[in-house]
């Protein structure tokens, strides 16, 4: 079966990964378009969409491991790409095509699994919905779109999936669209991102003016070259650009250099993935069905930002090849900054879905500061490790409101660990996971250590920053794990375990988010002798030389640490309630809680400048200009002028012969006296 | 039926000949289907016309020539396609088909307006085909009288107003073009008097040849005459006003077709034949653009009423027709034209929504409407989303190539990295990149305005959802749209040779004149 022959045409038609979940998706919205809304309540006709949507995404993710086995079997297939001519003329030339390298495989087998996994649960989650049907078509819209990104070949295609998988989540945040909360949520997230593309964009835009010349006849843009072929990448295309001076290393405004570009392009990210100051839609866009959270706002698409910042890796580093430059330490301390405000935030919230979500902000946070300091392969495994068990969080938080008919306030939960036991221990894996739990190690605790130790390595501002979210980070995750499944239930239905449909998703990713670390990102030199060595999964995905590091065990010992003193205020607080600070903290309203409660204030910042700064001057300037100054004063006045010279000359239409005579008299000697002047 | 001369004929002349059948059919509501029969005569004739066409030509097909006046000025009968024009006859075609579908809603005097609208078929059509100067005013002269009345009759409250404003604006064009083409003959006449035509083919080799000041004033004439009609910052406010007024398919076909007559003029015969002008006051132009998408769309965010967002979205888009011309650059020309017809789709679709929703709530006003039509009319729903993503440049989607060649023509342009205007051209792009930005703010605002949230109580069973011909017009232009947006190289490789073939001529102009300077320095050096 898996014959050389085999895995290499698994390679060479890996677009279908792609074609297929976008034709389920289309099949189903066009059969709903042609006939009528009441198709879509017919009962074989869900069966359908269930089929197509999640047969689609099964092949994918067959084809997705067959890939990966494959590249791992043959490396010399890793790189293998192709390009179709899309706009065309004569000096210019856009592509777009599939790309097949170990960094993109691993993220194919990361998007396929946990996209099958959701859209099997979402059978459960969504049976009752009257839009069943086309929550499917658009699952799979979203999944053809993240497959098409992480399959880009270059940057423009990137940029256009980049805005496909966007305009996914706007269509499944306001998938519920006659609720209020959901369509202000999902307005948002579509502008917010627009914020980060409009920056994007115009990074694009400045790195091909620097680099025009030099994409021979290949694919601009292009990530990697053409296998075979040396020239047409980024990396070297960047370098011919440095030595000709197209390109300056220097930060300088609105000119081509290299930082500024790299900066541009990294507001893209930057909204997608929910770093400060652009993170506002992400909580918000808890609006949407559970689902898609875990899919869309917590695994994939939002950790589009940190693939593309691996992808576009040499844009950010220094001329030199080097990891210390201006890009990456604006990524590093983007990434820093969120992760610490995002937990912060986490601390006081309500919603289950919202804190959970807040902490997606922070844990993204960790992945960018992996990559700005050069854990090029600790970030990329952050990503991953992250995505199995923040997916299985979300998922179980979906399970537990669907336990509870809809209620979302975690004030009025509890006590769950009986009646939703494998909810309970699913989810209390996955809580472990992400706050580091060291013994014995689950998937989380390496991929954040090994952020942990390079970034202190780079700045103990750093390492101490991501240590103290450590802390906070167990805190809030302990706080919400016993505030939902421990002590006595304080709501009002009956709570029950959800059906296997539902289950089954669940335990089936806590599997990864259990071993997955230990497999991939473990290596014993460089864990307990000290000496630079690679984990396997990094050496995997780097693209350019064996990935190697250290791992510091006074940052494993400090962050740990962190992490047990977090779960222990939280056992202390919320378990054995030994300390009381509900009456100091929450009653008290303090300035801080404040401060965490209204998310740092930036909604109210945002809100207020739109609302009362840009749209109030748009529409004053618009009144002046158009509505008073063209229509009212040019154009009408121009007609008013019209009217009241011909009501001036009009008495000059009398009819009598004499006055005509006078008339013409009169010019005539004008232009006599004139042309009598003009002569002498 | 091979000759491809042939069809172009009939094509032209079939919607003249509607015009005048139509009155007289015996009754009002004959009128629709002898208007439908014809408009999908010309469809047939204008696909048979692409399948005899050969986009590797970048000059005239099909040409017919008949002398028509010969003295004391030659004036004749001269039309023909290239693919710029054959592009936009096949859209102008397809477009007057949906109207003539979406015209449903018309009950009074059918057989007077379904006349008119072929009158108008007719003048824009002549316009895309004419190979004669004096003949091509003529027919975009025309094009206001089928047009002044049928917003003049069949409009809303204020037509008359409106009408008016149209007439006035687009005449005082006409006015100024006119002068520009006279003062143009007699300049030629004056240089070489063998020269002195108006057939449009020679022009474009003999106008370039006129000094640089003489190029630059006739120029502005015409220039003036098309950003009227394109319409362009500071002369467009009829364009709001016309629109809220046109009834649907009018409407549909006002932005579809009479504004690219207006990019069409812009590109053809103020690129093709005055190239100095460009060379002289590109960086102007281009300006001029950028301030047009983020005006149109800032003027969008604080609009009440829906149509007069959609047509604030159009002087917006069209702003990116100006960008590219003023950027003088291959890939962005080749994006305006994209632009001029993927405009011509989405404006289509999104009036044709605009008039779905009008016939079911008798308000555009957004407040009155309240939000939650997607309640009970989820198919058109869809057809806004699909409508407003193509609007906003959604990738996968028509109105995202034209954006994003346009933008990255103009960056990449020759004046993006000239010495003297580059920061400018390149500050004016970074402007013209906010209106990505606006645009998604207001064309997501106006859905989640209309269809979002709770239902008012007032629609509570009283709406219904897409009839089966809204879903057919709404189908069409969606598939256009999708497919186009897709595989642009479908359109493209119809057009391109001409876009390459006019930029040419601009470089190749901007090169001389630079030489010369160049020259002339030397020479004043030297003395």
């Amino acid at each position: 079966m898996l014959t050389p022959e085999f895995l290499k045409s698994c390679v060479e038609n890996a677009w279908m990964i792609v074609a297929l979940p976008f034709f389920a998706g289309f099949a189903i919205i066009t059969s709903f378009l042609l006939t009528g809304p009441k198709l879509g309540a017919k009962r074989w006709f869900k069966t359908l969409a269930m089929c197509l949507s999640v047969g689609a995404v099964a092949v994918g993710f067959l084809h997705s491991l067959s890939i990966l086995y494959a590249l791992i079997m043959q490396p010399a297939l890793s790189g293998y790409q192709q390009n179709f001519d899309w706009f065309v003329c004569e000096n210019f030339k856009l592509s777009v095509g599939f790309l097949v390298d170990n960094l993109c495989a691993s993220m194919l087998v990361v998007v396929t699994t946990i996209s099958l996994l959701v859209q099997i649960y979402t059978h459960g989650y969504m049976r009752e919905d009257p839009g069943y049907a086309r929550f499917y078509s658009y699952l799979s819209l979203f999944t053809g779109s993240m497959l098409g990104l992480v399959v880009s070949t270059n940057l423009f295609e990137m940029y256009g999936f980049w805005e496909l998988v966007g305009v996914c989540s706007y269509l499944l945040i306001g998938f519920w669209f006659y609720k209020n909360s959901a369509a202000a949520a999902c307005l948002k997230a579509f502008v917010v991102n627009r914020v980060g593309d409009f920056g994007f964009l115009i990074g694009i835009l400045l790195l091909y003016l620097a680099t025009k010349d030099y994409w021979g006849g290949g694919t601009i843009l292009a990530f990697l070259p053409q296998l075979g072929t040396t020239g047409a990448d980024m990396a070297s295309v960047l370098q011919m650009a440095l030595q000709d001076h197209r390109l300056t290393p220097e930060l300088a405004f609105l000119a081509t250099s290299m930082p500024l570009i790299a900066i541009l392009i990294f507001m893209g990210p930057m909204a997608k993935s929910a770093q400060a100051p652009l993170h506002i839609w992400l909580p918000d866009a808890m609006e949407g069905p559970t689902p898609i959270s875990a899919l869309i706002h917590a695994a994939t698409m939002v950790a589009a930002g940190v693939y593309l910042v691996a992808r576009a890796y040499p844009i950010f580093l220094a001329p030199d090849g080097s990891t210390n430059s201006i890009a990456l330490s604006v990524v590093a301390a983007v990434g820093a900054f969120t992760a610490f405000m995002a937990a912060t935030i986490a601390l006081t919230q309500f919603d289950i879905k919202r804190v959970l979500a807040w902490s997606t902000c922070s844990q993204l946070g960790y992945m960018f500061v992996g990559l700005g300091v050069g854990a090029y392969g600790a970030g990329m495994f952050h990503l991953f490790t992250h995505a199995f068990f923040k997916a299985m969080l979300f998922l179980c938080s979906g399970a537990v409101i669907h336990g509870l008919h809809h209620e979302q306030d975690i004030r009025r939960m509890g006590g769950l660990w009986k009646p939703m036991n494998i909810t309970g221990w699913c989810f209390l894996i996955g809580t472990a996971s992400i706050a580091g739990w060291p013994l014995p190690p689950l998937s989380g605790f390496f991929s954040k250590d090994e952020i942990v130790s390079a970034a202190w390595h780079q700045s103990p501002l750093l390492g101490g920053i991501l240590i103290l979210t450590a802390g906070l980070t167990a805190f809030y995750m302990f706080r919400l794990f016993f505030l939902v499944f421990t002590g006595e239930y304080r709501g009002n239905t009956k709570a029950h375990e959800v059906p296997v449909v539902m289950w089954a998703p669940l335990v089936a990713l806590a599997v990864p988010s259990c071993v997955a670390g230990f497999m991939l990102g473990f290596n014993k030199s460089s864990f307990f002798e000290n000496t630079p060595a690679a984990n396997p999964f990094g050496s995997f995905i780097y693209w350019a030389h064996p990935h190697q590091e250290v791992v510091d065990w006074t940052m494993v010992i400090a962050s740990s640490t962190a992490g047990l003193i977090g779960v222990g205020i939280a056992y202390l607080m919320y378990y054995a309630r030994t300390i009381n600070f509900h009456k100091d903290i929450v009653e008290k309203q303090g300035p801080l809680y404040l401060f965490s409660l209204n998310k740092w204030y930036w909604d109210e910042l945002y809100l207020g400048l739109v609302n009362k700064v840009f749209l109030p001057i748009f529409d004053k300037t618009w009144k002046t200009l158009d509505s008073i100054f063209v229509d009212q004063i040019l154009v009408n006045g121009a007609s008013i002028v019209t009217l009241a010279t011909g009501e001036v000359l009009k008495y000059t239409q009398t009819g009598k012969g004499q006055y005509y005579a006078l008339v013409i008299f009169f010019w005539v000697a004008v232009i006599a006296w004139l042309a009598f002047l003009t002569t002498t | 039926m091979t000759d491809p001369a042939l069809i172009l004929n009939v094509l032209l002349f079939l919607p003249l000949i509607a015009s005048f059948v139509i009155p007289f059919v015996p009754e009002d509501k004959d009128a629709r289907g002898v208007a439908l029969f014809f408009s999908g005569a010309m469809v047939v004739f204008s696909l048979f016309l692409w399948s005899g066409f050969d986009p590797r030509i970048a000059g005239m097909q099909a040409t017919t020539y008949i002398n028509w006046i010969s003295t004391p000025v030659k004036v004749d009968y001269h039309i023909g396609v290239d693919g710029l024009s054959l592009s936009l006859v096949l859209l102008t075609t397809i477009v007057t088909l949906l109207a003539v579908l979406a015209s449903y809603s018309i009950e009074k005097r059918g057989k007077l307006y379904y006349s008119f609208l072929m009158l108008l078929t007719f003048s824009v059509i002549g316009v895309f085909v004419s190979c004669n100067l004096l003949q091509f005013f003529v027919l975009y002269e025309l094009e206001l009288v089928p047009m002044y009345f049928l917003i003049a009759i069949w409009g809303g409250p204020r037509r008359g107003y409106a009408a008016m404003k149209f007439l006035l604006y687009t005449f005082f064009g006409g006015v100024l073009m006119f002068a520009g083409l006279l003062y143009m003959y007699m300049q030629l006449m004056a240089m070489d008097p063998a020269s002195a035509t108006f057939d449009m083919t020679l022009l474009a080799s003999y106008a370039s040849k006129l000094p640089v000041n003489v190029q630059c004033l006739a120029c502005l004439g015409f220039f003036l005459a098309f950003i009227i009609k394109l319409p362009s910052v500071p002369f467009h406010t009829w364009l709001p006003d016309a629109h809220v007024e046109a009834p649907t398919p009018i409407s549909m076909m006002l932005a579809a077709l009479l504004l690219k007559m207006g990019s069409y003029g812009l590109v053809r015969i103020c690129m093709g034949f005055f190239p100095a002008f460009f060379a002289e006051y590109g960086p102007w132009i281009l300006a001029l653009g950028a301030i047009n998408i983020v005006w149109g769309a800032m003027a969008c965010l604080v609009q009440e009423d829906m149509k007069k967002i959609i047509a604030f979205s159009s002087v917006s888009h069209m702003g990116f027709i100006l960008l590219a011309v003023g950027s003088l650059s291959n890939a962005a020309i080749n994006g305006a034209i994209f632009q001029m017809l993927s405009h011509g789709l989405v404006s289509a679709l999104l009036f044709f929504m605009v008039g779905t929703v009008y016939i079911r709530c008798h308000t555009r006003m957004l407040k009155e409407i309240g939000g939650g039509l997607a309640n009970q009319m989820p198919i058109l729903f869809y057809f806004w989303m699909v409508g407003t993503m193509a609007n906003l440049g959604l990738p996968a989607l028509s109105g995202f190539v034209g954006e994003v060649s346009v933008f990255y023509g103009a960056f990449t342009s020759p004046m993006a990295l000239s010495a003297s205007h580059g920061s400018w051209t390149r500050g004016w792009t970074y402007f013209a990149c906010l209106g990505v930005l606006l645009t998604a703010g207001y064309m997501l605002w106006l859905l989640k305005r209309l269809f979002y949230g709770p239902e008012m109580e007032k629609w509570k069973g009283h709406l219904y959802d897409a009839t089966r011909t809204e879903r057919l017009v709404a189908a069409s232009l969606s598939v256009m749209i999708l497919a186009f947006g897709v595989y642009p190289m479908w359109l493209m490789s119809m057009y391109s040779k001409v876009g390459d073939r006019i930029t040419h001529s601009v470089m190749e102009k901007i090169q001389i004149s630079q030489k010369e300077k160049a020259e002339t320095a030397k020479i004043s050096l030297n003395k």
